[in-house]
């Protein structure tokens, strides 16, 4: 018999020193302003404006603001604006 | 997507990617990569970017509530680690057999490029550290575009999987930090990109005729080429296990490439009329460097009769003028040309200067703006300030208008590479490339 053993290629992450946890949700979106982030790309408007429409008509109340910073990675002042006047946020790349 | 919103969530505000189906594995990488693998995401079925609009509104209907679920109640999913073994040991019958297991393991695990690999013994790896004055723990940088920690002990892992020897290692090390620095996160949207976008390595200075790395037939398989091959895959590996560039998680190419097995070669520096590429970089000829263009493809333009300056040069320029101009922002914008002897010294027994031969290209490589944007509608929101105008033209006011295939003529880099035919390689490439000096890692 023969043991062979060998280093593992695959490198540790930096993101994974310091991980972060998302933050803890609402229980409603009730009275809640919505973030819409989109990366330009065709169909992810369509998606994300549909996503606000329905999330109004089921929740009393809500705003809606829509971004784009017309390509991704959004601009840093995109994503800092959206999060600073949005109690949360969604995005869509469109792939 | 994914690193927008965990910036934002980074902010204090909950927030959530909406990802197509083929993305999630690349959602679950990219959350990993930017530091919160517990990142909430919903899925639908299909990619937005190339559906109907009633398809792109029924998907996300049908997504509501997961979306909905994911912005109201706190996920459950917990951050996992699938690779805690330093060492891993495989037990054969003898050395081939145990070899043959671990290849085998290897590939399952999607570490190699499914072509047998040599194992990264203790041994291997201490002797390949022994090529560079750097120290087993020194980090070069972090590796996009999932930014694994790209020490010189990891990378002489990955190196000696793929045979290299200590002398490459100062060629492998100055390349994965060119990656670093290449393009807007060190390249990261390009190489995570669906288009086939792949890293190419130059070399040239002493040390390319020093390790045997051939700049005539450069690359093709064979005997001649086996340094370049060596060398780029030794990158080739480093850029999938440090930088996590793994097919269908941080590598979303539609078809793919073989480009994707990273060509290297030397610049034929003996048969160049012109300073070296490296040296139009800043570089003087006694140093060596490593230079990493991101290629979106390939093309032959043959010469087949042309002797003069002017017919060889337009002969390139009609050439290069193919695919699509971006009108937006989009990186993939310039011309790498691997122009041979055979087209390099008739243009310089004239007079011309490489700068001069890069102008005269530029300004001869015209073509249909229409044809050349058909790929983006006029209508796209990344279309830039200064070319909102063509939303006012017709298709065919788009079709008769002409206008240059690059921005300018330093879109244009011409390395001189091949034998002794007049058949140049034209790469799209884009983002620009980087170049990064190589004697800072001799030992």
């Amino acid at each position: 018999m023969h043991l062979l053993e060998v280093s593992n290629p695959v490198a540790q992450q930096r993101g994974m020193i310091n991980i972060f946890k998302p933050n803890p949700r609402p229980s409603s979106l009730d009275g809640k302003t919505i973030g819409l982030i989109w990366s330009g790309t065709h169909g992810g408007d369509l998606a994300l404006n549909r996503a606000g429409e329905m999330i109004q008509e089921r929740f009393s109340n809500v705003s809606v603001n829509f971004y784009t910073g017309g390509n991704y990675p959004t601009p840093p002042a995109v994503v800092k604006q959206a999060a600073k006047e949005c109690d949360l946020v969604i995005g869509a790349t469109a792939d | 997507m994914c690193h927008d919103m965990i910036e934002v969530e980074k902010m204090g505000k909950p927030a959530v990617p909406i990802v197509s189906g083929r993305f999630e594995d690349d959602a679950l990488a990219s959350s990993r990569t930017f530091g919160m693998p517990d990142l909430q995401f919903v899925i639908v079925p299909r990619i937005y970017r190339n559906l109907a609009d009633d398809l792109c509104v029924s998907q996300t209907e049908d997504a509501i509530d997961d979306l909905i679920a994911s912005l109201t109640s706190d996920g459950t999913q917990a951050a996992q680690s699938d690779n805690d073994e330093s060492t891993l040991r495989f037990e054969g019958e003898d050395r081939y057999d145990a070899v043959l297991k671990m290849n085998r393991e290897f590939t399952v695990r999607d570490w190699s490029d499914a072509l047998p690999i040599l194992p990264p013994t203790r041994e291997a790896v201490e002797k390949l550290i022994e090529g560079t004055n750097l120290d087993a723990n020194d980090i070069v940088c972090d590796m996009p575009p999932g930014f694994g920690i790209a020490t010189v002990e990891q990378i002489a892992i990955n190196s000696a999987m793929a045979g290299a020897k200590p002398e490459h290692m100062p060629i492998i090390i100055a390349a994965v930090k060119c990656l670093s620095v290449t393009g807007g996160h060190g390249g990261k949207s390009m190489l995570m990109s669906t288009s086939p976008q792949a890293p190419m390595l130059v070399v040239n200075g002493p040390i390319a005729k020093k390790v045997g790395l051939n700049g005539g037939s450069a690359l093709g398989p064979g005997r001649e080429n086996e340094i370049n091959i060596t060398i780029g895959r030794a990158f080739y590996l480093c850029l999938k296990n440090i930088g996590m560039w793994y097919p269908h998680k941080m590598d979303m190419d539609t078809i793919g490439t073989t480009r994707k097995f990273v060509p290297c070669l030397a610049e034929n520096e003996d048969a160049s009329p012109w300073a070296s590429y490296a040296s139009d970089r800043g570089f003087s000829d006694d140093r060596s460097a490593v230079s990493i263009f991101t290629t979106n493809g390939e093309l032959d333009v043959q010469d087949q009769g042309n002797t003069s300056a002017e017919g060889l040069l337009k002969t390139l320029a009609y050439g290069i003028t193919f695919g699509n101009r971006s009108v937006g922002h989009l990186q993939s914008q310039e011309r790498l040309i691997f122009m041979p002897p055979d087209v390099a010294l008739p243009v310089a027994a004239e007079g011309w200067s490489k700068e001069d031969a890069k102008n005269f290209i530029f300004e001869h490589a015209y073509g249909s703006l229409g044809k050349f944007i058909q790929f983006m509608p006029a209508k796209d929101a990344r279309v830039e300030e200064e070319w909102q105008w063509i939303r006012g033209k017709t298709e065919q006011e788009l079709l008769d208008t002409t206008i240059p295939l690059l921005a300018s003529p330093d879109k244009i880099d011409i390395v001189v590479v091949g034998a002794d035919r007049a058949k140049t390689l034209v790469f799209p490439t884009g983002p620009s490339p980087e170049t990064i000096g190589i004697d800072q890692y001799l030992p």
